[in-house]
């Protein structure tokens, strides 16, 4: 790693006070901008304290999940509101979160709350087409790229960090694209390749 | 002759056997060919049908791993499967694994992570060791194409292995799966195609070919794996299999797990049929032609016998008629006629033959029985009915009587007036004959020529008698026809029963008998006598021995004086035969002369009196008679032109002069063909002979001839002369001849001179010589030599003027 010591310069300096801010760009392939890549910032050493975000919705509409990949912290519950006018069946066989919801209509009763980090790929047992991630992030530094494949994370204090990117497309169980990050006071501006086929 | 013997000799069995037998090498042929040629055809089509067969069975393998793969793929995506599977929880993982590849068959279940590594197994037959690396074979093609399958050797069969994904929903493993190929394959085969499937297997090279299933018997199907299959096999190989020609194609599967087709694990499809039973006829195309052979037969049987029969039905009929025809049945029409093909031509043929046959029947009836000429009864009609008048007279016993006529001179008049003057002769004594036979009962017939008979029932003989002389009274009246005036004279002879005869045939043969002699004899109808019947019964006999007569020497010459009239010397004689037959005596010459001109042979007769005389003129010349020898010519010794060269040598043998001799020739034997006589004649008389016309008067002569025969004498005939001293008009005739013969230069001498009288007349009217009984009959040499040495002693006697003084 080149800019290891850059990095590990950054993150140092910037540990006793809000860091600089970083800014990940995501390409596929082909180096087109890469949405919906899923960037978390983990420090290197120990753990940053998280908080659950408030309840989420992953709907069911016109039998598609929306949205398709979902980013929450560890403890955030989440709903599946089903606006088809067919039943689903919602189901994670994923170690992040298992669980079912067996063929209903409308919203359900409650929430699903996943409390471990992990990425929990959801599906409808009803639909095989339909299939949805939800990422539980175990750290507040995370976000998600938008459609020109760039993803900012303003307010991680300076120091060492593990920079992981992820994105549905990647092989199933493949482990995320990580890199090992130095947060400082100047902006940090990572660029990661995956491989993944963008959607045109 | 039985039925079935009677059909296998006749036209129709044979015509029957032809064509079956016809038929049946068709058939034969036809049927061999078929075979032939369906067989060569089957043959040709089996390598096709092999190949698509081999095409079927890799469908079917397909399909099978099709069905078996989408069975995998719903197990895979069964919410409780993946449930379990997913739980982490080896021994559940491991229970739901078998559980559910049982639902579908499935003998081995592994569930496999993504990244194909073997995470768990189940089932009866899982070897993990064989089955994980054929499952990791398939894991490029299930990356890509989203599942795979393939075939395996496990334990000694060949399987079939899926891989599918399983999705949660998305891919999160695989499961495998492996099924044993079974007999359905094998029975799928042979429901869809007729071929027979046996697969092979080898661990790897070195060990041998063992049948791993087969739809074949287990002896085809080791038979079949002991062959050493290449690679690359042909599209048929030939494989004698427990006794059975099977045309088999081999297919390497392959297989996945360790080692190379050629060395590993290999698994070969064989798909056969039998040659025998694909080249074979087909049993029911067999039948059909069996069926369709034996009703041809069965039709051609009843075809052919019924079209002989319709022939040979006729035919038999015609051979019946023809039979009938043969038989003499000419009055029974015939049959068929009416029909329009050859048959009926062939009956219409039959029928002409039989109505021309019964004309001619008829008309030979008509010939045989009558005389076409006269229309009389003819000899053989009138021969029946006198033996069937003499067969009834011998029951009722009245006696019957023949009379037998013939006219006299008709030869004559036939040959000077021409044959139908002739015809129209006999026509009319035919006509003037029958109206003096007035009586029933009583028959005239026509028997030859100029012969004619009739028969008296219940006569006498003086009734016979007096009918004859009625007859013959008849026929003196004169005939006319035309410009002709005929005299008619018939000789009738008359034999009755029973006095003359016992039997028909005899009865006629005696009434011809004095026929004859009432010819002869010129003295009217004569009655048989029993004295008639020396000469003609003889007759034959007698001709036969006449040739040998000559060489035996029986012969004698005879000689009857001829007299000067004027003188009464002797001038000459008469030569004449006599034979003197060992057993019969004497036998006069009327008796066998007449045969002797019918035969030719008196030609050598002729000779045999030249010569005769000739030796005697020279016995007389020795005694110093100076004497001319007359010697008989007939017709036929004219006809001899190697007559003058035969007298010439025999006058030259003997030394006598020609000037001996007087030739005596009939008027008619030179009217039998005058021009060649004249010419013999004038040779004769150039050589030196006198020549003499014999029986002058008698025949039809014509006078011209008299200018042209170098002739020197006429002899006038004796009917003439020996009736001269009661009849003035003989004595007329007789003196005209004489003039006649004068006025011509020739010398005359008379026959017949029976009485002084007679020899006085013939002096008066100025005839040169005489010859008769008067004077002297024929005689031996030697008695004439006596003779006439009494018959000059006589004539010198003192009184004896002239010749008349030695005759009174």
């Amino acid at each position: 790693m080149r800019l290891e010591p850059t990095l590990a310069a950054f993150c140092l300096a910037a540990s006793p006070a809000l860091g600089a801010p970083v800014a990940v760009q995501v390409s596929d392939a082909a180096g087109r901008a890469l949405p919906e890549a899923v960037v978390l910032l983990e420090p290197a050493s120990g753990k940053a304290a998280v908080r659950p975000m408030p309840e989420v919705q992953i709907a069911q509409e016109k039998r598609q999940f929306i949205p398709r990949v979902t980013l929450i912290t560890v403890g955030t519950p989440v709903n599946f509101p089903n606006f088809d006018t067919v039943r689903h069946h919602v189901y994670s066989f994923s170690k992040a979160k298992t669980f079912e919801i067996k063929l209903y209509a409308g919203v359900p009763s409650r929430p699903e709350v996943f409390d471990k980090p992990g990425i929990a790929v959801l599906g409808c047992n009803i639909h095989d087409r339909m299939a949805a991630w939800v990422v539980v992030a175990d750290t507040p530094w995370h976000a998600m790229t938008g459609a020109d494949g760039l993803a900012r994370i303003a307010d991680a204090p300076p120091g060492a960090y593990q920079l992981s990117v992820w994105h549905a497309g990647l092989a199933a169980n493949s482990p995320p694209v990580t890199r090992k990050v130095q947060v400082g006071s100047a902006e940090l501006r990572e660029s990661f390749q995956v491989a993944v086929e963008a959607a045109p | 002759m039985s039925l079935a013997q009677r059909l296998r000799g006749s036209f129709a069995m044979r015509v029957a056997a032809l064509f079956l037998g016809l038929l049946a090498l068709v058939q034969i042929a036809s049927f061999t060919a078929i075979s032939a040629s369906l067989g060569a055809q089957a043959r040709s089509t089996l390598p096709d049908r092999l190949a698509a067969g081999e095409r079927v069975l890799k469908t079917l393998l397909d399909q099978r791993a099709q069905t078996l793969t989408e069975a995998a793929k719903l197990m895979a995506a069964d919410f409780g499967f993946r449930d379990a599977v997913l739980s982490e929880d080896r021994e559940t993982i491991g229970s739901v694994l078998e559980n559910h590849g049982e639902r579908i068959g499935a003998t081995e279940v592994a569930w496999l992570g993504t990244d194909f590594s073997l995470r768990a197994v189940a089932g009866a037959g899982m070897n993990p060791s064989q089955f994980g690396p054929a499952a990791a074979a398939l894991a490029g093609t299930a990356s890509s194409a989203g599942s795979a399958s393939g075939l395996v050797l496990m334990q000694g069969r060949p399987h079939q292995i899926v891989l599918v994904p399983m999705k949660a929903p998305v891919l999160v493993g695989w499961v495998a799966m492996g099924f044993p190929i079974d007999e359905k394959l094998g029975t799928d085969l042979r429901a869809l195609a007729a071929l027979n499937l046996t697969l092979l297997v080898r661990d790897d090279a070195s060990s041998a070919w063992r049948s791993a299933q087969s739809t074949l018997s287990a002896d085809a199907a080791r038979r079949l794996a002991s062959e050493p299959w290449s690679a690359a096999p042909p599209p048929m190989a030939e494989v004698m299999a427990a006794g059975e020609a099977l045309g088999v194609r081999a297919r390497w599967l392959n297989t996945l797990g360790p080692g190379e087709r050629d060395t590993g694990p290999a698994v070969l499809a064989l798909v056969s049929l039998s040659i025998d039973e694909a080249a074979r006829t087909p049993q029911r195309l067999q039948l059909a032609l069996l069926a369709i052979t034996l009703l041809a037969v069965a039709v051609f049987a009843v075809g052919s016998l019924y079209t002989a029969t319709h022939v040979t039905t006729p035919l038999r009929r015609l051979a019946r008629a023809a039979e009938q025809l043969g038989g003499g049945d000419y009055d029974t029409p015939m049959r068929g006629v009416e029909r329009n093909d050859e048959l009926g031509e062939l009956a219409q043929s039959f029928e002409n033959m039989r109505v021309s046959v019964a004309e001619k029947q008829a008309q030979i009836l008509q010939l045989a029985y009558w005389d076409a000429l006269t229309g009389l009864p003819n000899r053989a009609q009138f021969g029946d009915v006198v033996r069937e008048a003499v067969a009834a007279a011998g029951t009722d016993g009245k006696p019957l009587a023949v009379l037998m006529l013939d006219l006299d001179r008709f030869k004559n008049i036939n040959a000077k007036l021409g044959y139908a003057v002739g015809d129209r002769l006999l026509q009319a004594a035919a006509e003037r004959l029958s109206r003096q036979v007035l009586r029933g009962g009583d028959l005239v017939a026509r028997r030859s020529g100029d012969e004619f008979a009739v028969l008296l029932r219940d006569a006498t003989p003086e009734l016979a008698t007096s009918v004859a002389q009625r007859i013959a009274r008849a026929f003196e009246q004169p005939l006319s026809l035309d410009d002709h005036r005929l005299d008619l004279t018939v000789g009738v002879g008359i034999a009755c029963w029973p006095l003359h005869a016992d039997a028909a045939d005899t009865l006629i043969n005696r009434a011809e008998m004095a026929m004859y002699a009432a010819k002869k004899r010129h003295a009217g109808p004569q009655m048989y006598e029993p004295a008639m019947d020396d000469s003609s019964a003889q007759s034959l006999s007698l001709l036969s021995d006449l040739r040998e007569a000559i060489v035996r020497g029986e012969l004698r010459l005879h000689l009857q004086p001829k007299l000067a009239l004027a003188t009464g010397a002797v001038a000459g004689a008469e030569a004449l035969v006599r034979w003197q037959h060992p057993v019969r005596g004497m036998i006069p010459p009327g008796q066998f002369i007449p045969f002797a001109e019918q035969t030719g042979f008196i030609r050598q007769l002729t000779l045999w009196v030249f010569e005769a005389c000739a030796k005697a003129w020279r016995e007389l010349h020795a005694e110093g008679a100076d004497m001319v020898l007359s010697v008989n010519l007939s017709a036929r010794d004219l006809f001899d032109t190697d007559l003058p060269a035969k007298l010439e040598s025999l006058l030259l043998q003997h030394r006598v002069p020609a000037e001996a001799f007087c030739l005596e020739i009939t008027e008619s034997a030179i009217m039998d063909d005058p021009d060649r006589a004249l010419g013999t004649l004038k040779r004769l008389a150039m050589m030196g002979f006198k020549l003499s016309i014999d029986d002058f008067g008698s025949g039809m002569s014509s006078y011209g001839y008299l200018k042209l025969l170098p002739v020197d004498e006429l002899k006038i005939d004796m009917v003439f002369v020996r009736n001269m001293d009661r009849d003035a008009v003989d004595v007329k005739l007789v003196r005209s001849m004489i003039e006649l013969a004068h006025n011509l230069g020739l010398s005359v001498v008379a026959e017949g001179v029976e009485n002084a009288k007679i020899w006085d007349q013939l002096r008066e009217l100025n005839c040169d010589q005489a010859q008769g009984y008067h004077m002297g009959k024929p005689m031996p040499l030697e008695e004439f030599v006596a003779w006439s040495a009494r018959w000059v002693e006589k004539s010198r006697l003192p009184g004896a003027a002239g010749s008349a003084g030695l005759l009174h």
